[in-house]
């Protein structure tokens, strides 16, 4: 199949065409099973993504396009050892240097689109960011409020004395 | 063409977002050929993933750590799945209620058509409900609910539930119908089938894990319901079949229809159903036939019917102890026709040719050894039936009825009669063939050692008299004896050859020797000579039975070889064979000849005929003084002169006996120049028979005796029933001994103090 002469057109939810080559836009297994399921129309109609806007598509698009020759890695196997490690190579760590909006919007597309490796790698950015951070310091890292009782909090330190060992 | 898709729902209210949902479900169910456009499809994908994700609880994603797994993450879709699986429900019960105005082959046309349909549209789902499949369906599985499938199994198994569950019996009636006409000769859409096929194979759903599907589902809807209705339709039609056809044309339809059974595994069945569909045809098809096949067998091999036969046999080798009761028959059967032939031969009595023996044996073999590789494929089982049988009337016939030596003896003789000079000496390749053949009936001989007296015999005579006919057959037919019996059996008859080899050395070192040792004059006296040394262990041969004067002329001779031969080898005793020597003398004397006759005579002859040189007429009373021979060989010497006419008794007719005098023929008269008178006498060659068989005797009470030592020297103590039964098994290969035999031997070893009596019945051994 000659899939990488192919170009096709992303249409984002603010609007704005995209063209993108075929084979880029089918890391997204949204994409690829529209693409077998409707075939033709795809072809030469945009392709509408509501929700995801331009800025956070082009980024998605650059991932995809660095990372199209990816061996596919679907497997549960690897899944295990994917999950086990925070390591992150070095294009895409640079890559994840955005803040961190973006970060979670480009996690959220992510998910949305279907692309299990880019989902990956940002839930491993966002992972190290909590790494080696007392409670306080991730509250503080993410904005987030406590909204914990001091009982709540004790009994969560109890349950889980295990894993600081 | 393209419906627009309503507006999307809001993400929170599940009714708005799953009215949206039906809509475009719906239109794929129903109406798929007409396509889903873009923005419809991406639409309902949107709406699910919005759905799932608009309560914000936290973010999916790793897993979650510690038992209370809704405690951390909770995760919607629920109510979609519910939604969905119900308004599958809804729509099958819709097909379900269409499919009663469908019977036969419009009912599976119906089938067909609605799953192609109903799976097609099922793959668009599951992937438009694709977010619900990765997160709610995977944790709920994950979690170990039952009852909860990916969007694709889904669908299956609602169709199993709704649908197929209700439908398949009167689905698989048609089918059923459809094979049956095929099996009667029409034409059918087997497509059709093969579809149904595929539809009930993907229908077994592992409960436990949806990633696998089993068989299960169409092993028992379809494969058990198949193979029952294979079995009714078989079982009328053999029944049938057999009632009003010969059992040879049932054979021919069986095979057909077991190859026609197991072509349509490949055309449009499942290939797991190959087994058990061929068993099942195999067992209406031959097994409940196989008495009246068997009962078919013999009529069969009566009438050799080969092609007949060899499909029986491939019939009858599909199923389990199907061959058994053939072997029996084949067995009884080649032993009958071997003693028949035979019979037929034994009418000859005496005078049959050992080779008209030997071929009606080989006739047999090849005819059922043919039979055997060309219908029964050669099977080893049947090659033991046809070994066992042969094996019984080689040595069991009308022609052994005086004892089971005959047929080795005879044997032997016709391998003589192939390794001996004559007239028609056969080609170098066909004589090895018919050595070949030899081998085939020595392998079932039971006496072996009786072909080897025999054999050895003839070797010897072969040899002594130079009459083999190829050097090369005789050392083949040793090599393949050795083959097949080891290098004891062979030992004697190499060395027989080895002697020979050596003894021709020795002659010319003697020439040698005579040439440099005696002068001129001795030179002259000396008659052109050539010896044999034959070791006196390895030849079956014995010393003269008769006194023997040799004739003066040769006597410095053989003193000189003697002396020479005693200086090479000190201590070793000569004792001449006279018997066996032969010689030739020219006869000067006949007048009417220019060139003059020689006779070849024995040494017996020589020494009588020499006395003539001295006298035109000698008295058989002087003959005896002068030669010392006993009258059983001076006689038939005699005898032969007689009637050659080269000595003329006196009076005319008188009798070889004191009284009776003979004169030269001074007139003899041959065509040849060279006169063979050297002619051994009839008699002498059935003494000879007799012998033979005397010593096969004597060796055979050795052979038992040195077995009996053997074993008890090494087992010291025995039970007589033992020791007899373990003799038995150790010389059996040379012949099979006669219990009776064994105890005489063994009494004849505990005489000589080999052995004694133990208490109970025990033997014990004496060192």
């Amino acid at each position: 199949m000659s899939t990488a002469q192919t170009t096709i057109k992303l249409q984002s939810s603010d609007g704005a065409e995209i063209v993108v080559e075929r084979e880029v836009a089918e890391r997204s297994v949204l994409i690829k099973n529209m693409m077998e399921d409707i075939g033709e129309q795809a072809m030469t109609e945009a392709i509408p993504i509501p929700n995801v806007n331009e800025a956070v598509l082009n980024k998605v698009i650059e991932w995809c396009n660095h990372h199209r020759a990816d061996p596919p890695t679907a497997n549960d196997e690897d899944a295990d050892s994917r999950k086990k490690t925070t390591d992150i190579e070095e294009w895409d760590q640079k890559f994840m240097q955005v803040d961190q909006e973006m970060l979670f919007e480009i996690i959220l597309a992510a998910n949305y689109l279907d692309i299990k490796a880019l989902l990956d790698v940002g839930c491993k950015t966002v992972a190290n960011m909590i790494k080696g951070k007392s409670p306080e310091e991730i509250r503080k890292t993410f904005n987030i409020q406590n909204d914990f009782t001091p009982e709540e909090e004790d009994q969560i330190r109890r349950e889980n004395e295990w894993a600081e060992e | 063409m393209v419906i627009s898709m309503p507006p999307a729902p809001n993400k929170d209210d599940l009714d708005a977002t799953w009215a949206f949902l039906e809509d475009g479900v719906n239109r794929i169910m129903t109406n798929l050929k007409d396509g889903v456009d873009m923005k419809s499809y991406m639409g309902i994908y949107t709406a699910v993933h919005n759905f799932c994700t608009s309560q914000k609880a936290v973010a999916s994603g790793g897993g979650v750590i510690g038992g209370n797994a809704h405690r951390g993450a909770h995760l919607l879709g629920e109510d979609l799945y519910k939604n969905l699986r119900a308004y599958l429900k809804n729509h099958l019960e819709v097909l379900y209620t269409q499919s009663k105005g469908h019977v036969d082959e419009a009912l599976l046309t119906y089938y067909i058509r609605e799953w192609d349909r109903y799976t097609t549209a099922a793959k668009y789902v599951n992937h438009l409900f694709k977010y619900l499949n990765r997160h709610w369906v995977k944790r709920e599985v994950d979690e170990g609910k039952k009852d909860v499938y990916d969007v694709y199994t889904l669908h299956l198994v609602s169709w199993r539930q709704v649908f197929f569950d209700k439908v398949h019996s009167s689905v698989m009636d048609a089918v059923l119908k459809m094979v049956k006409k095929q099996r009667d000769g029409e034409t059918i859409e087997q497509s059709h089938i093969k579809s149904i096929v595929d539809s009930f194979v993907s229908l077994g759903l592992d409960e436990t894990d949806t990633t696998k599907s089993t068989l299960d589902v169409y092993r028992f809807n379809f494969e058990k319901p198949f193979l029952d209705a294979t079995t009714k339709y078989y079982e009328e039609e053999s029944k049938q079949f057999v009632a009003q056809n010969p059992v040879v044309e049932y054979m021919k339809k069986a095979e057909a229809r077991l190859q026609e059974e197991k072509d349509r595994v490949g055309l449009y069945l499942h290939q797991d159903i190959m087994n058990p569909l061929m068993k099942t045809c195999l067992g209406v098809l031959v097994t409940d036939h196989s008495t009246l096949l068997r009962d078919e067998f013999q009529v069969l091999l009566d009438t050799d019917r080969q092609e007949d036969l060899a499909r029986m046999y491939k019939l009858l080798s599909r199923i389990i102890d199907g061959l058994e009761p053939l072997r029996t028959k084949f067995e009884a059967h080649v032993r009958k026709s071997g003693l028949a032939a035979v019979e037929k031969v034994a009418i000859e009595g005496e005078n049959m040719e050992p080779k008209t023996y030997v071929d009606t044996l080989l006739e047999v073999h090849s005819q059922y050894q043919q039979l055997v590789d060309n219908a029964f494929n050669g099977e080893s089982e049947f090659v033991r039936s046809l070994d066992n049988a042969c094996k019984e009337f080689v040595n069991r016939n009308k022609v052994c009825v005086t004892g089971s030596t005959r047929s080795p003896e005879l044997l032997a003789k016709y391998t003589d009669t192939l390794l001996k000079k004559s007239g028609k000496s056969a080609e170098e390749a066909d004589l090895e063939a018919s050595l070949i053949q030899i081998m085939t009936v020595f392998k079932y001989i039971e006496d072996k050692d009786v072909f080897q007296k025999f054999y050895s015999r003839m070797l010897a005579k072969r040899l002594v008299h130079s009459s083999s006919a190829s050097e090369d057959a005789e050392t083949s037919m040793i090599g393949k004896l050795k083959e097949a019996c080891g290098y004891e059996y062979t030992n004697k008859l190499q060395r027989m050859f080895q002697d020979i080899q050596i003894s021709a050395d020795l002659n010319s070192n003697f020439k040698e020797w005579v040439s440099k040792a005696l002068d001129e004059e001795d030179m002259k006296k000396t008659v052109d000579s050539n010896y044999h040394i034959l070791g006196t262990g390895f030849w079956p041969l014995t010393a003269p039975a008769t006194n023997f004067y040799p004739p003066a002329d040769i006597v410095k001779t053989y003193d000189r070889f003697q002396s020479f031969y005693f200086d090479k080898h000190n201590g070793r005793k000569l004792t001449w064979l006279w018997q066996l020597c032969k010689g030739e003398i020219k006869a000067n004397y006949i007048k009417n000849s220019k060139i003059p006759y020689t006779f070849m005579v024995s040494t017996y002859q020589m020494a009588i005929l020499l006395l003539f040189n001295d006298s035109d007429t000698v008295t058989y009373e002087d003959m005896q003084k002068a030669t010392a021979l006993s009258n059983e060989y001076l006689d038939p010497s005699l005898g032969v002169f007689v009637k050659a006419k080269v000595l003329l008794p006196s009076p005319e007719n008188g009798k070889p006996e004191p009284g009776t005098s003979y004169s030269l023929n001074f007139n003899f008269k041959n065509k040849k120049i060279k006169v063979n008178l050297n002619i051994s006498v009839k008699s002498e060659a059935k003494q000879e028979v007799e012998d033979t068989h005397k010593t096969i005797e004597e060796d055979r009470k050795l052979l038992m005796q040195s077995a009996i030592v053997r074993i008890m020297k090494s087992r010291k103590k025995m039970k007589h029933v033992v020791l007899v039964q373990e003799t038995i098994s150790q010389i059996k290969s040379r012949f099979t001994p006669k219990i009776p035999d064994i105890k005489k031997s063994i009494d004849q070893l505990i005489e000589k103090e080999y052995l004694e009596r133990l208490d109970e019945d025990e033997l014990g051994y004496l060192a």
